[in-house]
């Protein structure tokens, strides 16, 4: 992100473009411009937005590290592993669909590579598609779940449904926040918003960012949690 | 202030009470020392109006000399604070005697195996909050709790060690004087917390007999 | 956003809002910084008022409290003589459901033991997460961050602004707690489970659940602050402004709000699986359905540990300026400072276990614990050697601040110093859990950071409020607090090594604890003088804000940015960003006719022959 030297001199501009399209909250224009150029070393290293965006997805993994240690303290307290009498876990289809979730990292990571030269009707394509995968994702994920359920198979059957539906379940909560949130992203990109542009995006690339968390966490859960 | 340690009654008490005398030296000179030297400077380089300062912005060969120091005294008291540990956490002296103690909200359960030396069997003998040890032999205590965490705390053994619901928790003592002692809960297990409170009996070893004779006395 | 160029150079244009974007909605991050000051000095005098409470229950167990409880006759002969004799007459009359608020908690005044728990709990709940770290992280992090580095704002104010609403949402959840039936939480700070984990343990239900979500709202205002810290910091430095160029207490607070940034996801995730527990039927905690009761000790202490050095590094950093600022001489080994800070941090992740020495924790684990809980006490020490290094040839002006700081530099060393006993496993055995723990915890707390914040509100008072705080209330309520402060906390430690348990209601109710009773009651007295004296600081703020004497720009001839700005400073901070040319603390620097070089001025400092500055 270092930026080139021309730019230095107008930085002004470029920072504003930069800074539109985020969230509100990550909007930090309150001074116009002020705050932004005149303020900060003048070879600032790393874009504000981007850089929050980082911060809050090493939070994440933190969150994510809790009930993963959680997960990893009881499973190897546990005589039994899994308790006996409890359902089989869908290996196969969720293998299945770990593919399914990694597949919409590469779409994640191919429409990412579209940003630069910015071909607008691509990278909307692709984030449709990272989305639909991402939804398809847990579309499979619930019918698995259902099934489960079925078999009584619920979170405070024992320690083993526990882990299982907060692990899963954290997860899932997150994929189902990102595609909103791609999907958000997606439709003011069809609609043309002004929000975006070619050397303004970085509200796409910040739900790139957490996408990819998303898609990184899973086969880490996927590992952990089916295979016993 | 270590006046105020309550009578050690235990075989590895005194040495606990050694390494507290022996941090307790430690510390005390070390904050003479700092408190003395601020004080000082304090008094020596108040203001004064065009007092001469001294421009400087540290030393590296001090900070070193302090870090090393400081760093090397602390690692050697780890060092040697670590054998005293294992040997009243990690080493379990053989013995006779089992006793187990169930915390529950709010007392010690106290279970005896009896003369067969074993749980779950008849001559099982329980009740609460009274427990009956031998002077000068190591006793084993077989550590439980019922309901929420307590913790087994005899002041005068220097011995404590948190009760967990669903574990087991070996620990060893060895008392070295006769009389009654308090054995209060340490941690915090609900509004009868305060007063948790059982009995320490350490019997001389005619009383223990008869002790035993009168609680068991088919055998 | 037309108007956005023409803003640029002129930001004070934006202070023309109305009343509720100027002080309740307000993005100024000076106005959150005094919002977080009023929330944290409003929790200070709530916490304070709570542990009156449990000092007069320890002094006088289960006597009824002056004033509010029954009176002698009344007890002994069953005449009601007061009012309040009246009032407990009617109050018991009535069955338990319809009885008053107070009745249920302090029947005829006489505090009962599950209140005691409640008190207790609170009372550190609020000092830890509604009082040292709004004032110090949410109001000095606020105010100093963007005046220090110089530059007009936070990065992102808006999410500045909602960090705090955030905060405030978390405060009212855990007052509600105090009105629900069944009580507020009663597991101490800590709320280890299963004890915390089922409402049939304690009797306590939604009390404990809004603790719960209390915090994780905490967790999150806390996030939203730390995010914005870090990119602040990172991104808009002023020109010049490296970051050795930077104060001591940026780095601090750098350093704080990467340790809050990550500890307190994995309290979150503790306190989600608490909840679960207590109202969705698992059992992550509890033994008997396969939980684990230690897994919430390790997840909390893992995030504990670091949080009890988020309450301190701020203070230090404060201290660090301070010092530098009153010996009017560059501070000791800056690099160093900097160094400590940093491996305080890294170190602070590998240390939890020494709060679970007894806990039925591997014993093995435990000797691991006791070697990088003693090599954590390194870094305090270097520090503590380099403000001695700093007063050494100085120029100490005794002022309200520095006074503070110096208070806050020795009584951190008794708190330091006393950590090492419980650092030793061996020694640990005994005084885990007993008034040694407590002194501890108040030497380094109350000792260091709550006097690191009396230290920094009187020393940037001037600068948030226009005008100077009262310099001689401020040193009577100094000396009052100092003495008393040790008075109070000083013979815990010796409580602690009588085997006196922390926790407890009732001391007298222990044959050996006997012996203790007067003490308990000294402590009581100096306690209740402690938390007198604080009214006359809250007063002294108060007073001064609208009556104190007008300030100057820079009345203590000090050397950062904030002090160049206006007093106090309007929108927008700067009428211009400054260039720094100095590290933040050239007192005497030759060649240099003040006694002081602030970091914007251009002025170089004469090099000596070692090419040394
Ligand atoms: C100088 C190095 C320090 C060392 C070696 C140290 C060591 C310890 C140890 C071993 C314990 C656990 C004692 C027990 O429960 O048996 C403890 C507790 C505690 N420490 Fe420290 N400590 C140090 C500095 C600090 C600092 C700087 C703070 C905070 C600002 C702090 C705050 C606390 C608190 C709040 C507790 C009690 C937690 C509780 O059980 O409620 N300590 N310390
Ligand atoms: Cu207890
Ligand atoms: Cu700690």
């Amino acid at each position: 992100m270092a930026k080139p030297a021309e730019e230095k001199a107008d930085n002004l501009t470029i920072e504003k473009d930069v800074g539109q399209g985020l969230p509100p909250i990550l909007d930090d224009d309150s001074f116009g411009n002020g705050n932004r150029s005149n303020g900060g070393d003048s070879d600032r290293p790393i874009n504000s937005a981007v850089l929050a965006m980082l911060l809050f997805i090493g939070a994440e993994v933190m969150f994510f590290a809790g009930i993963i240690g959680a997960f990893i303290v009881l499973r190897f307290g546990a005589n039994d592993w899994p308790p006996p009498g409890q359902p089989r876990l869908p290996v196969v289809v969720t293998g299945i669909n770990t593919a399914i979730l990694l597949l919409s990292g590469l779409t994640m990571f191919k429409t990412k590579r579209l940003l630069k030269d910015w071909h607008r009707e691509k990278i909307l394509h692709g984030l449709t598609i990272t989305a639909l995968l991402g939804a398809l994702f847990l579309a499979v994920q619930g019918f698995e779940w259902t099934r489960l359920l079925g078999f009584g198979f619920t979170l405070s059957s024992n320690i083993y449904g526990t882990v299982f539906y907060t692990l899963i379940g954290c997860h899932a909560l997150h994929v189902l926040g990102a595609v909103i949130w791609l999907t958000i992203v997606a439709s003011r990109l069809r609609m043309n918003s002004p929000a975006y542009s070619a050397n303004n995006h970085v509200g796409i690339k910040l739900s790139g960012m957490y996408w990819y968390l998303v898609v990184a966490l899973w086969p880490v859960l996927y590992g952990l949690v089916y295979f016993n | 202030m270590l006046d105020w340690l309550p009578p050690s009654i235990s075989t590895v008490g005194g040495e606990i009470d050694k390494f507290f005398y022996v941090i307790y030296y430690i510390t005390t000179v070390v904050f003479f020392l700092v408190a003395g030297t601020m004080i000082y400077f304090l008094i020596r380089y108040r203001y004064k109006e065009g007092r001469e300062v001294k421009y400087t912005h540290g030393n590296t060969t001090l900070e070193i000399i302090w870090t090393v120091v400081t760093l090397v005294a602390l690692i050697v008291l780890a060092l040697v604070s670590k054998p005293l540990w294992s040997k009243i956490k990690q080493e379990l002296p053989p013995s006779s005697t089992v006793v187990q103690v169930t915390g529950k909200q709010f007392n010690w359960e106290i279970l005896y195996p009896g003369p067969d030396g074993m749980f779950g069997t008849e001559d099982d003998y329980q009740i609460d909050n009274l427990l009956h040890v031998p002077v000068n032999q190591v006793v084993h205590i077989k550590l439980k709790a019922l309901d929420v965490i307590h913790s087994f705390f005899v002041p005068v053994l220097r011995l404590k060690q948190d009760a967990l619901p669903g574990r087991e928790i070996m620990m060893w003592f060895e008392a070295n004087k006769p009389g009654e002692y308090e054995i209060p809960c340490a941690e915090l297990c609900g509004f009868g917390h305060s007063g948790m409170l059982g009995k320490l009996i350490v019997h001389s070893a005619e009383d223990y007999d008869a002790w035993v004779k009168s609680t068991w006395p088919e055998n | 956003m037309s108007e956005a160029a023409a803003v640029k150079d002129t930001p004070i244009e934006h202070a023309h809002q109305g009343f509720l974007k100027t002080y309740i909605f307000s993005t100024d991050h000076k106005m959150i910084a005094k919002q977080f000051l009023l929330l944290g000095l409003v929790m200070l005098m709530l916490g304070g008022g709570l542990v009156m409470l449990l000092r007069w229950q320890l002094a006088y167990p289960d006597k009824p409290l002056p004033l509010i409880g029954i009176s002698e006759t009344y007890m002994e002969t069953g005449e009601t003589e007061t009012a309040m004799d009246r009032y407990w007459d009617e109050q018991f009359s009535k069955p338990e459901k319809e009885q008053s608020w107070i009745a249920t908690r302090m029947p005829a005044g006489v505090i009962s033991p599950n209140f005691y728990n409640t008190l207790f709990t609170m009372h550190a709940t609020i000092m830890i997460f509604f009082v040292v770290m709004p004032i110090l992280v949410g109001c000095f992090g606020n105010f100093l961050i963007p005046l220090m580095i110089g530059t007009r704002d936070m990065a992102f104010p808006v999410l500045n602004m909602l960090s705090f609403w955030v905060a405030v949402v978390s405060g009212v959840i855990i007052l509600i707690g105090f009105f629900v039936p069944g009580g507020h939480a009663a597991t101490g700070w800590t709320a280890y489970p299963p004890l915390s984990a089922d409402p049939t343990w304690t009797g306590v239900d939604w009390g404990q659940n809004l603790w719960c979500f209390s915090l994780i709202f905490l967790g999150i205002s806390s996030m939203m602050g730390s995010i914005n810290y870090i990119t602040t910091i990172i991104n808009m430095r002023a020109p010049g402004m490296t970051f050795m160029r930077l104060p001591l207490t940026i780095w601090s607070l750098f350093i704080v709000a990467i340790l809050l940034l990550l500890a307190l996801p994995v309290l979150t995730s503790a306190l989600a699986m608490l909840l679960f527990d207590r109202m969705a039927g698992t059992s992550f905690f509890n033994a008997s359905g396969g939980g684990d009761p230690l897994l919430w000790q390790h997840l909390f202490w893992f995030f504990g540990h670091p949080e009890v050095y988020v309450l301190i590094l701020p203070a230090m950093g404060i201290g660090s300026e301070i010092l530098s600022v009153f010996s009017r001489k560059p501070i000791f080994g800056y690099h160093a400072m900097v160094y400590a800070m940093v491996s305080i941090a890294g170190l602070g992740w590998i240390v939890w276990g020494h709060h679970m020495f007894q806990s039925g924790m591997n014993p093995a684990l435990g000797t691991t614990f006791m070697i990088s809980t003693m090599v954590i006490a390194v870094p305090s020490a270097i520090k503590t050697f380099n403000w001695l290094g700093t007063l050494w040839g100085g120029n100490i002006q005794f002022t309200v601040p520095m006074l503070n700081a110096l208070a806050f530099v020795s009584m951190f060393v008794i708190g330091g110093l006393s950590g090492i006993y419980m650092a030793s496993t061996p020694v640990d055995i005994f005084i885990h859990d007993t008034y040694y723990i407590v002194a501890h915890i108040h030497y380094v707390v109350f000792g260091g950071s709550l006097f690191g914040i009396f230290a920094a509100i009187t020393f940037w008072f001037p600068k948030m409020f226009g005008r100077m705080l009262g310099s001689k209330l401020g040193k009577i309520h100094f000396w009052i607090t100092f003495a008393a402060f040790n008075c109070t906390f000083f013979p815990m430690h010796i409580l602690g090594v009588g085997g006196h348990m922390r926790r407890i209601a009732n001391p007298l109710q222990y044959e050996f604890l006997q012996q203790f009773e007067g003490l308990n009651i000294f402590i009581t007295m100096s306690a209740f003088t402690l938390g007198m004296a604080q009214l006359i600081f809250i007063f002294n703020v108060f007073y001064s804000m609208f009556k104190g004497k007008k300030a100057e720009d820079n009345p203590w001839k000090a050397n950062t940015v904030e002090w160049t700005a206006a007093t106090p400073p309007p929108h927008g901070n700067f009428a211009e960003i400054p260039t720094i040319y100095h590290g933040p603390y050239e007192y005497n620097a030759p060649g240099i006719d003040e006694d002081y070089l602030p970091q914007t001025s251009q002025a170089t400092i004469a090099t000596d022959g070692n090419g040394k500055q």
